[in-house]
């Protein structure tokens, strides 16, 4: 049987807001199995930037937000140090055909510090990357 | 194993824990603070007793923090604890000390930064600011900036940076003890120069040294194992620390002179004498080993200044979802995924504390331990509260010798206190104060949380002193989530009428109802009694609840009902208003509707001076909505029946007639229009009538199925209960009338005070 790149698409979201516009940018195509996923970045044994409980709410309100346009969407969470590396964990935990992640306009310091992520999904990724389209991005 | 392959919140293990405590707390007590203990005062050697002291009452309180900290491994540490164990007053008292406590100290870090980094490198003194303060802001900034974009900081770092620590001060302790001189260290006076008296004042100096082990705690949800890894961290690191500081402050001594000792970079200078100028064949050794000294110096006060901005967005986090503080405060940046207000804020606290106080590195070093000693004061007081009164708390560490252990703890943090300077009292204070001024005007409305203690009182409101009771309200939060209109219902004839009544308001604010039986019991029954046999003092005790569901349930609104017991029915409508948190109440008014009046008449003026909610009084004479007549001459009260007007205007479709009675009737006139246009009523009919007012009224009431008047002065109700009401006009007209009166709260500040 063959596969199709939309029978499961894991989607990463960072926030709520970005969650909102992932899945606008998502919701002209026609996908069958849409997972949700939130990775809250760890310190690795220092104490996080953020506090985990903040980033369980952040993570809970992005799956919300998403769920306004796709309502049967499920989610997955991870708590880890590599964000990208979290990403690609949870895809092929829930045995996902394609990732789909709308890359957010990031000036070259931001790029730099938080090892742009996007080419690192899309370098990185075992299973196809869907890149979205984010024209309206602040 | 690949990393993280487990999915783990709890990635902090008890060596990341522990380096936690050791590298915020050692970076202050050795590097910066030793010159200024031992010379301020004329302290001396005794100043290392000063440091072991502050370790003993670091480890009292450390030992209550721990078993708090296994019972609720919870973002926001001391903080956390309180406002859930106290309340949220106490609580906005904690994390005001607790943050500015760490903005304090954040600004002392670095400050001492700037000390060693004026040793490496010239530094210009700019407008007012010395050169170390201008190291000190830059450094400052840095931290924030870190902080801000959340620079990946590993646990892998943070070890290696504390071990370094220890290496290089290990390495200091091996070549002070080499050159090491009893002689040096007694030359001025002795070990004891000025006496003993001068402990405890070194002790409220160096304090500031030990104040990172409180950090663990805010910390403790991302332990592994917070049981035994939290305490063991806690106690352990103060244990490390103390030890630490009592051999080098020792060691420092013992190599410089204590008078000769800078206030500024102590340790690089004892360093410089400590290591021998050659070693080996190689010379320069001292000044490397100073330049070494002044790099471990710059790490650890970096560290401890890193740790603190990083705690103090825990606890505004914490604070935050209490709604002690606005939410916006906690906001993540969407790229860099930081609290960046908080941080933001935080940082702006520090530059200001650094500009204007970074002169006076002690006081400083003192405001951030007063307020931190106030934290751990209140965190004793919260932890004998959680033990009393919580059946829930669960501690898997519990201090030893309870009660004995947190009430020490109590009395050595205040007692340090006292040690302090009245600038840095006075400095803690304002913000004390600041944080309960903020809890009345802002958090009271807005948090939702009860403390366990208030929650205990309110149990035991018939065990309790009075006082005790007023206490725990005057000082709970307001709770605003649904308006909720109470009807204390005795007569069984008016109760359909009062339902009615408050189903409608309530229907159309969207909120419930209440329905509050109150009988009355003689005052030789004791309340216990009555409370297990109601049916005694009324058959049927229950009918009248039955019934007003049944008649509120008719407009879809929720309905709670109670029976309240009491000697007292007058004066138990007002305090079931309060403890039910009612916005609104609506009661009867008629011959027999609520007992004897005037029996206590002071306690009532009392009351009723200080009416917790609005108050609707129905005098009933069949419940018609359909012709409204409202008198007005303005003030509060004629708000209040505006308002009710058009509740049941948009309930029933009633026609409202407004009606002024005024000497001059243009002028009657333009003021009708313009107050029935402030308060939405533009559709009503206006009616201006001169002469007598009760006359006009009169006349005015004929065409009328129900009169609202607004109390034209306070105390209506007061007046009302000892029928010395001036308005007979009410007794006169036919239709049934509704008396207004707005809630009159005691200021903020006759609350405070008691008046």
């Amino acid at each position: 049987m063959s596969k199709r790149l939309t029978d499961t698409v894991v989607v990463p979201v960072a926030h709520e807001s970005d969650a909102r516009k992932t899945a606008a940018a998502l919701e002209p195509y026609d996908v069958d199995r849409v997972v949700v996923v939130h990775v809250v970045e760890k310190a690795g044994g220092a104490p996080d930037k953020t506090p985990v409980e903040q980033s369980e709410e952040i993570a809970e309100a992005s799956f919300a937000a998403f769920r306004e346009t796709f309502p049967d969407a499920d989610d997955a969470l991870a708590y880890r140090r590599d964000v990208v590396g979290g990403i690609i964990d949870l895809a092929e935990q829930e045995d996902a055909s394609a990732i789909a992640f709308r890359p957010r306009e990031e000036g070259r310091i931001v790029r730099f510090l938080s090892g742009d992520h996007s080419l690192r999904l899309v370098t990185q990724s075992p299973i196809p990357v869907i890149s979205l389209p984010s024209e309206d991005d602040e | 194993m690949t990393e993280g392959d487990e999915e783990l919140a709890k990635d902090l293990g008890l060596v990341s824990a522990m380096t936690i405590g050791i590298g915020t707390m050692i970076g202050a007590g050795i590097f910066v603070l030793p010159g200024v203990a031992a010379n301020t005062n004329d302290a001396g050697p005794i100043v290392v007793v000063s440091f072991l002291v502050g370790g003993v009452i670091a480890m009292v309180n450390a030992l209550s923090i721990s078993e708090l900290g296994t019972a609720m491994p919870k973002a926001g540490g001391g903080y956390y604890y309180i406002n859930k164990s106290l309340g949220p007053m106490f609580g906005s008292i904690a994390g005001m000390g607790d943050w500015m406590g760490l903005a304090f100290a954040s600004a002392f870090y670095c400050i001492g930064f700037g000390q060693y980094l004026a040793v490496f490198v010239g530094l210009p003194s700019l407008a007012f600011l010395s050169p170390i303060q201008v190291g000190a802001l830059v450094a400052g900034a840095v931290f924030v900036a870190v902080n801000y974009i959340g620079a990946k900081e590993t646990g892998g770092v943070q070890t290696v940076i504390v071990t370094l620590l220890l290496a290089i001060l290990a390495a200091f302790a091996v070549a002070g003890f080499f050159s090491f001189d009893y002689g040096i260290l007694t030359s001025d006076g002795g070990l004891t120069p000025n006496g003993y008296g001068v402990i405890l004042p070194g002790t409220a100096l160096v304090f500031v040294s030990f104040l990172g082990y409180a950090k663990i705690a805010t910390v403790a949800e991302e332990l592994k194992n917070p049981g035994r890894n939290l305490p063991i961290a806690i106690i352990g690191s103060v244990a490390i620390v103390t030890t630490i500081y009592a051999i080098l402050v020792s060691t420092m001594l013992g190599v410089v002179p204590w008078r000769d000792l800078v206030e500024d970079a102590p340790v690089a200078q004892a360093a410089e004498i400590a290591f021998p100028s050659s070693l080996l064949g190689f010379s320069g050794v001292a000044a490397v080993a100073a330049s070494v000294m002044t790099l471990g110096a710059l790490l650890a006060t970096a560290s401890s200044a890193n740790a603190s901005i990083l705690a103090s967005a825990r606890i505004n986090f914490a604070m935050g979802r209490d709604r002690i503080v606005t939410n916006w405060l906690n906001e993540i940046h969407p790229s860099y995924a930081t609290p960046y207000r908080s941080i933001l804020v935080t940082g702006a606290l520090i530059i200001v504390f650094i500009a204007a106080l970074g002169q006076e590195i002690e006081v400083l070093a003192k405001a951030a331990s007063v307020l931190h000693l106030i934290v751990y004061a209140l965190m004793n007081v919260a932890l004998i509260v959680f033990r009393e009164a919580d059946p829930e708390y669960d501690p898997e560490f519990t201090v030893p010798f309870y009660p004995v252990t947190p009430i020490v703890g109590g009395f050595l943090s205040l007692g340090l206190v006292a040690f302090m300077d009245q600038i840095e009292i006075a400095l803690s204070g304002a913000f004390v104060l600041a944080a309960i001024v903020w809890y009345f005007l802002y958090a009271r409305d807005e948090t939702t949380q009860e403390g366990v203690l208030s929650e205990y009182v309110t149990r035991r409101e018939d065990e309790l002193p009075d006082g005790v009771v007023d206490a725990a309200d005057a000082v709970a939060p307001n709770e605003d989530d649904d308006f909720s209109v109470m009807v204390p219902l005795a007569n069984p004839k008016t109760e359909k009428d009062l339902i009615t009544l408050a189903s409608a308001i309530a229907k159309q604010k969207g909120g419930t109802v209440d329905a509050v039986h109150i009988v009355k019991a003689p005052d030789q029954t004791s309340l216990e009694y009555a409370a297990e046999n109601p049916e005694v003092f009324e058959e049927d005790y229950h009918g009248i609840l039955d019934a007003a569901e049944q008649n509120a349930e008719t407009f879809g609104v929720d309905v709670e009902t109670h029976t309240i017991l009491s000697h007292r029915l007058f004066e138990q409508i007002f305090d079931a208003a309060k403890s039910h948190d009612a916005d609104m109440v609506v009661m009867g008014w008629d011959e027999d509707a609520h007992g004897s009046p005037g029996r206590v008449e002071s306690a009532l003026d009392e009351l009723t001076e200080d009416l917790p909610c609005d108050f609707l009084v129905l005098k009933d004479r069949g419940f018609d909505a359909s012709e409204i007549l409202v008198p007005t001459s303005g003030g509060p009260d004629s708000d209040l029946s505006a308002e009710v007007a058009k509740l049941l205007q948009a309930e029933y479709g009633s026609t409202i007639r407004l009606l002024h009675v005024a000497d001059d009737t243009d002028a009657g006139r333009e003021f009708l229009a313009d107050w029935a246009e402030r308060h939405g009523l533009e559709d009503a009919e206006l009616l201006v009538e001169s002469g007598d007012v009760e006359d006009a009224i009169a006349r005015a009431a004929e065409d009328a199925s129900m009169m609202i008047v607004g109390a034209t002065e306070q105390g209506l109700l007061s007046r009302l209960v000892r029928r010395s009401l001036v308005l007979d006009v009410v007794d006169e007209v036919s239709c049934s009338v509704l008396l207004a009166e707005r809630a009159r709260e005691k200021s903020f500040l006759d609350k405070l005070f008691g008046n």
